[in-house]
């Protein structure tokens, strides 16, 4: 007992810390200080300052690699968040079916994306795919999807709101955490179900919408690289070009690491910027005493 | 609820995961069409003759057995690996003095909201060090550490509402930390393995990013990126590469049905 035991309860925790040091916090760190570098793995790392970052800022592509991700973000976070929710609300009741139903809304989640991507692509083919032989029977005209610079980025956003799995599971498990008492208390009140929803489960589950919204940020965004590069390698007219693929070009086929690190790092600047922006308008940080 | 209700609720439930479901079921069909012909003009709900054969022709085309095989060795190595280093990782954390414990969470946090694309070209960097770049270990490496955060959160979690006194009562017995954690925590802690098993192996066998990054020789390779070498083969043959896809997903999905099994709701 004693000193042995948490030394032991110590030594328990190395594996994961040494990897998450290894893996996550010196990747990380080297990619603020390489972004400040002209490096392509040849030789040393050359101090260059600003000067990755005044290139991106006069680069017409990855300008519009930065708008492309924008576009798609501001449509898919809210999406992808929105849909969640409204299945957690809808399949949260335990009984029969609903765990088959909870599967399902999961099951996009989990195909690998090499798969996935080539599932929409025969979806989104614009003769025989089956979305437009659907839309064709409806009577509504077919957009050309992948060969259209606005549908394509629209067909990106559709099929990233397919996997919203994830935020659907977070949002089941903070619903639970909602005390029943307090909609047994409002309905002896009288209190019809929008009015519960109102002024219940929308207060106590903003922390987690809250949360989700912010991870989504980050996730969404990333997840961009498998279907981009699988469905349109960036196309068409560079419209589905986002900046995972833009740093996995300038990395690894012009090996131009100290860019491709600048880029990554004004792309989480500006989403740490986002988040900041939300949470002090929440009035969670920056004297909100309101909340 | 009145009667009308539920039957509404369950009339919307049932739709809306139907439409979720529903590209996934139009792909499975498509890939039992005939390879070759023109694909249909009409929406087919069910194939006239169903051609499994498609299926095999993908084995034909591709070395696919070869990278199944790869994707599985991966995956041997590195889920059971996670499920250790992550259950582990949970116990120390749960049972170790609150000051640190709060230090690691916290952290632990913030490194869950590290994208994944902020570390790729620097990993490139520290599996060439370590001598591993282009073998299969580049893949399973990342299971010594848990693989992710959220796998060594979610025992945490677990472990953290089972009740101190049962460790206390390994520990006098004289078990250690290592004991109580594998006689008490581990038998009680199913249902976060299962549902770590089910995260941990879709995380390893979907992969896509990391053999495209760290692998170059193509007999290393994995399924995910055999399904690509499929497209740039016999890219307008819908059948075959449907087949592919679903060659590709379906352990994935036989894993996480079997899995979610294991689990159990509870808050």
């Amino acid at each position: 007992m004693g000193f042995g035991y948490e030394k032991q309860l110590k030594r328990m925790l190395w594996p994961y810390l040494g990897g998450a040091l290894l893996l996550i916090v010196m990747p990380a760190m080297a990619t603020l200080v390489i972004a400040f570098t002209r490096y392509t793995t040849l030789g040393r790392p050359v101090w260059v300052g600003w000067g990755n970052f005044r290139q991106i800022w006069g680069s017409e592509y990855i300008g519009l690699a930065f708008f492309n991700s924008l576009f798609f973000v501001a449509l898919a976070v809210p999406l992808r968040v929105g849909s969640a929710f409204f299945f957690a609300l809808l399949l949260r009741h335990r009984a029969g079916f609903f765990g088959v139903y909870r599967t399902a809304v999961y099951l996009p989640t989990i195909i690998p994306e090499a798969a996935y991507a080539l599932i929409w692509l025969w979806i989104f083919n614009p003769v025989y795919g089956p979305l437009n032989l659907m839309l064709g029977w409806l009577g509504v005209p077919a957009p050309v999807w992948l060969a259209d610079p606005l549908w394509a980025r629209l067909a990106m956003v559709i099929l990233s709101v397919f996997q919203m799995g994830e935020g659907f599971v977070i949002l089941l498990v903070g619903l639970q955490t909602v005390p029943a008492n307090l909609y047994e208390a409002a309905g002896i009140d009288g209190a019809t179900q929008g009015q519960k929803f109102r002024w219940i489960t929308l207060p106590l589950l903003t922390p987690w919408l809250l949360v989700l919204v912010f991870r989504d940020l980050l996730a969404s965004l990333q997840n961009t690289f498998a279907p981009s590069y699988i469905l349109t390698y960036g196309g068409p007219y560079y419209a589905t070009t986002f900046v995972p693929l833009v740093v996995y070009e300038v990395a690894f086929d012009f090996f131009d690491f100290g860019t491709a690190a600048a880029v990554l790092v004004v792309t989480y600047l500006f989403i740490g910027g986002v988040i900041g922006v939300i949470l002090w308008g929440t009035g969670l940080i920056g004297g909100g005493d309101d909340v | 609820m009145s009667r009308g209700k539920v039957f509404l609720l369950h009339v919307v439930s049932f739709c809306g995961s139907a439409v979720l479901v529903l590209p996934l079921y139009w792909a499975f069909i498509a890939s039992l069409g005939r390879s070759g012909a023109p694909p249909a003009e009409m929406i087919v709900w069910w194939p006239r003759e169903p051609q499994w054969q498609n299926y095999r022709t993908v084995f034909e085309l591709i070395p696919m057995g070869r990278f199944l095989w790869n994707s599985l060795v991966v995956v041997l190595g590195a889920v059971p690996l996670t499920l250790l280093t992550a259950s582990v990782a949970g116990f120390g954390l749960s049972q170790i003095e609150s000051g640190r414990q709060r230090h690691i969470l916290l952290w632990s946090v913030v490194w869950l909201m590290v994208p994944n694309t902020a570390v790729w070209v620097f990993r490139f960097q520290i599996f060439k060090w370590l001598g591993i770049l282009n073998s299969p270990l580049a893949l399973i490496f990342p299971a010594v550490g848990a693989s992710s955060p959220l796998f060594v959160l979610l025992y945490y979690g677990h472990f953290r509402r089972v009740p101190r006194a049962l460790f206390e009562a390994a520990r006098l017995d004289g078990a250690g930390a290592w004991g109580a954690w594998w006689l008490i925590g581990v038998p009680l802690t199913r249902p976060t393995t299962a549902a770590v098993l089910v995260l941990s192996f879709a995380l390893y066998w979907n992969d896509f990013v990391s053999p495209t990054l760290y692998l170059n020789d193509s007999l290393r390779y994995t399924a995910p990126v055999g399904l690509q070498f499929l497209l740039q083969m016999d890219s307008g043959n819908w059948p075959v590469l449907l087949a592919g896809s679903m060659i590709l997903l379906g352990p994935m999905v036989g894993v996480f049905v079997l899995g979610v099994r294991g689990m159990t709701y509870e808050v």
